[in-house]
């Protein structure tokens, strides 16, 4: 039985230092999710536990941690099903070659010279317990992968969702993380498949059954979802209750697949129908709960496993930069040679590679997985939490020196004559868009 | 083909495709890397519990022949804690197959098992890597004491870690 003292206790603390911690990074322009993650690391033995390990202790008992685990992982599960359903295939197909050529080099940069730094990272930061595939490949995943909902958050705020750079980091975004969440599936069924001794194939074939049984079934069955609510403006508790249970029911079956919940949420997300005002109305009911109560657990939650401790001296520092480096030139300048090519200016390119290069709460889910299966040490993990936050926090400054609003109002009267040859590659869609 | 379409083709060629090319030769190249052996889990520790009380810092050990002790690895530096006690906690580092850490007691075991300030126990050990599970031998001693008799003790792990993976 939980401590319910104890659990609501924590809940008090940790929303409300989120709150105030996110409402200062909102006063430096930083997007409030920004500052919920440092709140999370300012929690646990990174800070707190270092300067008050006896409040530390008493506040987040390790046999208390289970509860609060749970419960971050039930938000974790809806989060990703938000962030499934805020994904549009038909996105990508508006911007043809730009988008194609651009988020798969924002994926590709960055995973090989993940796997590069992988060959001198593997012999001092893993153990022989990890093979250097699964360790280099989770390097490669985690460090292609881009914050979608923080992305989309920035490009709102500026009012960017509407211009080719916005509509263009949205859809490679989107290709981003279904490809950087597949990689991973491939890695967590292989671990998991190795310790428990279920045949690979056994795993692989319910996964391409499960998936087979949502696209060409539930997705149809979803589509009724669309109808009730085109007739009604709204949708019953019942069917909103009937949602939620295929959220958690697809979750629970690439769970018993070897897979994770995480997994089926997100693909459920995915395959939900994609009207504009549907998605909206259905985002509407779960985002406050989710966003205000549930995230803020897991920023916690990651935050206590964080430990910068163990980031000591300075060749462990000189890893930590190294990541943080590559991560970056990898993501943001593999992103900006791409969509440069693809008939971008070159400051509207570098804006494009540094909201791609934005990581954020989806980088914190994926090392959380990473932590589990124990692809990554520790050390590692706190590094690439790190990283996460640098490469994160830089965006929005970055964003604001490469795209100023004379830019963007210049890209708009920019008329195609004046491009060079190169951007043939452009789709003229994206040039339509723009204008 | 339209020139987009052969430009298209191209840019992808060059910054797709052979990277990928290039990604699975870092995999195969990286198979002959080798890590550190794993030491991580909890390991069961067995020691003469009369030589172990006699030890300072060593009576709680001695009166809890189910204590364990948890590493938790990061290449080769790790944290080590007890298990009935995580505030006594340690860190380490592996050279080949021997380890060597120091752990502090927390202030509630320091008292009661008579450590004195700023003593430590001290471990060094080897790791035994064919063993399955696999197991430690080393001694215990206590900093700061010259007059204190090491002991001798194994260890086997309990929790061998979850991972593993392609190869």
């Amino acid at each position: 039985m939980p401590d319910l003292f104890k659990l609501v206790l924590q809940l008090t603390v940790i929303l409300a230092v989120c709150r105030v911690v996110g409402s200062l990074f909102r006063r430096i322009g930083q997007p409030r999710v920004v500052g919920e993650m440092f709140a999370g690391i300012l929690l646990g033995p990174s800070l707190l536990g270092w300067l008050a390990p006896g409040a530390s202790a008493y506040l987040f008992p390790a046999t208390s941690l289970g509860f609060l685990n749970a419960l971050s992982q039930i938000g974790v599960v809806v989060f990703m099903f938000l962030v499934g359903l805020g994904i549009n295939p038909k996105e990508l197909k508006k911007h043809g070659h730009a988008a194609v050529l651009t988020s798969h080099v924002s994926i590709t940069a960055p995973f090989v010279l993940a796997a590069f730094l992988a060959l001198y990272l593997y012999p001092r930061l893993s153990d022989d317990s990890v093979t250097f595939t699964s360790f280099a490949l989770f390097m490669g995943s985690a460090m292609s992968v881009t914050a979608f909902p923080v992305l989309a958050r920035i490009l709102i705020e500026r009012g960017l969702l509407q211009s080719r750079l916005g509509t263009v980091a949205i859809a490679s975004a989107a290709v981003d993380d279904v490809t950087g969440w597949c990689i991973l599936a491939y890695i967590v069924v292989l671990t998991r498949a190795a310790h428990s001794g279920r045949s690979i194939w056994m795993t692989i074939g319910g996964i391409v059954v499960f998936a087979l049984i949502m696209i060409y079934g539930v997705r149809h069955l979803l589509a009724r979802l669309e109808s009730a609510y085109r007739k009604r403006g709204e949708l019953s508790e019942n069917l909103m209750a009937s949602m939620l249970l295929l959220v958690l029911g697809s979750a629970l079956c690439t769970e018993w697949l070897g897979l994770h919940l995480l997994f089926g949420a997100f693909m459920m997300g995915a395959i939900m129908p994609k009207e504009q005002k549907f998605v909206r109305y259905v985002l509407d009911r779960f985002e406050t709960i989710t966003v205000t109560l549930l995230l803020p657990l897991f920023f916690a939650f990651t935050g206590l496993r964080t430990n910068i401790g163990l980031v000591k001296g300075a060749e462990m520092w000189r890893y930590c930069g190294l990541i943080v480096l590559i991560a970056t030139v990898g993501k943001l300048g593999g992103s900006t040679l791409a969509s440069w090519l693809t008939g971008m200016r070159l400051r509207e390119a570098a804006g494009l590679g540094t909201l791609m290069n934005t990581r954020g709460l989806m980088e914190l889910v994926i090392l959380d997985i990473g932590l589990d299966i124990k692809v990554i040490s520790p050390a590692l993990f706190s590094m690439m939490v790190v990283m996460a936050l640098v490469t994160t926090f830089m965006a929005t400054p970055l964003l604001g020196w490469f795209c100023p609003d004379r830019v963007l109002l210049e890209e708009s009267h920019r008329i195609p004559s004046q491009e060079p040859a190169i951007r043939t590659l452009a789709s003229p869609s994206a040039d339509r868009i723009s204008a | 083909m339209s020139h987009t379409n052969r430009n298209f083709i191209l840019a992808y060629t060059f910054l797709v495709a052979l990277p990928v090319l290039g990604l699975v030769g870092i995999l195969k190249s990286g198979r002959s890397l080798t890590a550190p052996i794993s030491v991580d889990g909890m390991w069961q520790l067995q020691a003469d519990a009369v030589r172990l009380a006699a030890l300072p810092c060593g009576k709680t050990l001695a009166e809890n022949p189910d204590t364990a002790l948890v590493i938790s690895q990061s290449g080769k530096n790790f944290t080590l804690s007890l298990s009935n006690d995580p505030k006594s906690t340690g860190s380490g580092e592996l050279d080949g197959t021997t380890l060597r850490a120091s752990l502090a007691p927390s202030a509630a075991w320091s008292d009661d098992a008579g450590c004195g300030t700023g003593r430590e126990l001290s471990l060094v050990a080897k790791v035994d890597p064919k063993a399955d599970p696999r197991s430690l031998v080393g001694v215990l001693s206590v900093n700061h004491c010259p007059e204190c008799r090491a002991v001798e003790f194994q260890a086997v792990r309990q929790s061998p870690p979850v991972r593993k993976g392609p190869h």
